[in-house]
């Protein structure tokens, strides 16, 4: 299946559906994500940084890593159940857009620099884990971290400003009923 | 209010920032980044007082690896923030998210600053380790808590009206 045709099915789903109908459920969903992403961001850097020496290598880097990265993994989580949320009902436009092909490949980028980490220098950690300075593979991994987590935010943030959905609420609209209406969907621009 | 915001609006700094099409996001950009690290750090110490993390380190320390970050952060915060309702003011300034998060924030600077003074001033950067009572633990989730709060207001700030409908204090036509 190609990927416009998945984008359509998508857009098209009952979830979908769901989504664009309800005006309160996508901002929610969008502050949660932002919740989410920052956390991934600012525990990550904990991780990226204590490769990098920071504050000093006195605490073994395997303690570090896997106390920290518990808190990562949960966020990671809410943001990637969030974010899928957010990507549904505009699957659509997400799929042309720029800033949204260049975030998922800086995840990408993320993802293999973690398991490139991973499958070489954390192999030989018994060696630089506690009062030794980390090998320089290490230290470029945690700065390659730090450079690609921070694109991920910007990339993110830049979705918002390109894709045009970041709809505004039509002036004459009505807020006297229930929180979801069908009818103002033709209002809104969702595209 | 809203005459405050439109004359802010009409200051050629504002324009200026409206002009220039990447300021803003920008800006924004790095306000996120800011509330990571912000955020993060305070959730590190707050983990702490519960006992959650870094056992072997004694709480002087965390908070000397930690508090720092959390000041300087909030100093890019404010100076970002304030570009953002420059730029932006009858968006910002005419939303209750925004309001709703001044007050929390406002709440949350002063809890923190009050815990640190409660402190005796030897404990940060040493390795004393004060026992926190349960209350002091309970307050510590409670801090978690309104900074995500905050955090989920100011994403919100840009949908007021769906988030508040009527309540929202946002002009409309």
């Amino acid at each position: 299946m190609d990927l416009t045709a998945f984008a359509e099915t998508l857009y098209n789903s009952a979830l979908s559906e769901w989504m664009r109908g309800s005006l309160k459920a996508l901002p929610i969903i969008e502050a949660v994500h932002v919740m989410a992403v920052t956390t991934v961001f600012g525990t990550i850097l904990i991780v990226d940084l204590r490769l990098l020496g920071y504050p000093d290598t006195t605490r073994p880097f395997t303690r570090v890593f896997r106390e920290t990265l518990r808190w990562t993994w949960m966020a990671f989580a809410v943001a990637v159940v969030t974010g899928s949320l957010l990507f549904v009902p505009n699957a659509r436009t997400y799929i042309v857009n720029t800033a949204f092909a260049l975030k998922m490949t800086t995840l990408l980028c993320a993802g293999v620099n973690v398991a490139v980490f991973q499958f070489t220098t954390l192999r030989t950690v018994a060696q630089w884990d506690v009062n030794t300075p980390v090998p320089m593979s290490g230290r470029v991994a945690g700065a390659i971290s730090i450079f690609v987590w921070t694109s991920v935010i910007v990339f993110g943030r830049w979705i918002g400003f390109t894709k045009g959905y970041d709809f505004s609420v039509p002036k004459d609209l009505d807020f006297e009923f229930p929180q979801s209406c069908l009818g103002c969907l033709d209002a809104l621009d969702w595209n | 209010m809203l005459a405050f915001a439109q004359w802010l609006e009409s200051t050629s700094l504002s324009l200026t920032i409206k002009s220039i099409s990447w300021v803003v996001p920008l800006v924004q950009s790095i306000h996120l980044l800011a509330i990571g690290i912000v955020f993060v750090s305070l959730l590190m110490i707050a983990l702490r007082v519960l006992g959650w993390t870094r056992p072997d380190q004694a709480f002087g320390i965390v908070l000397a690896r930690f508090s720092p970050w959390i000041r300087y952060g909030l100093v890019v915060l404010a100076l970002t923030g304030v570009t953002l309702v420059i730029g932006e003011p009858i968006r910002e300034l005419m939303s209750l998210s925004f309001r709703l998060k001044m007050g929390l924030l406002a709440i949350g600077i002063s809890s923190a600053v009050a815990f640190e003074r409660s402190l005796e001033p030897a404990v940060i950067g040493s390795g004393l380790d004060p026992e926190f009572s349960a209350a002091a633990k309970s307050a510590a989730l409670a801090t978690v808590l309104l900074w995500l709060a905050i955090i989920f207001l100011g994403r919100a700030i840009a949908y007021d009206v769906e988030v508040w409908g009527p309540l929202s204090p946002a002009p409309r036509a």
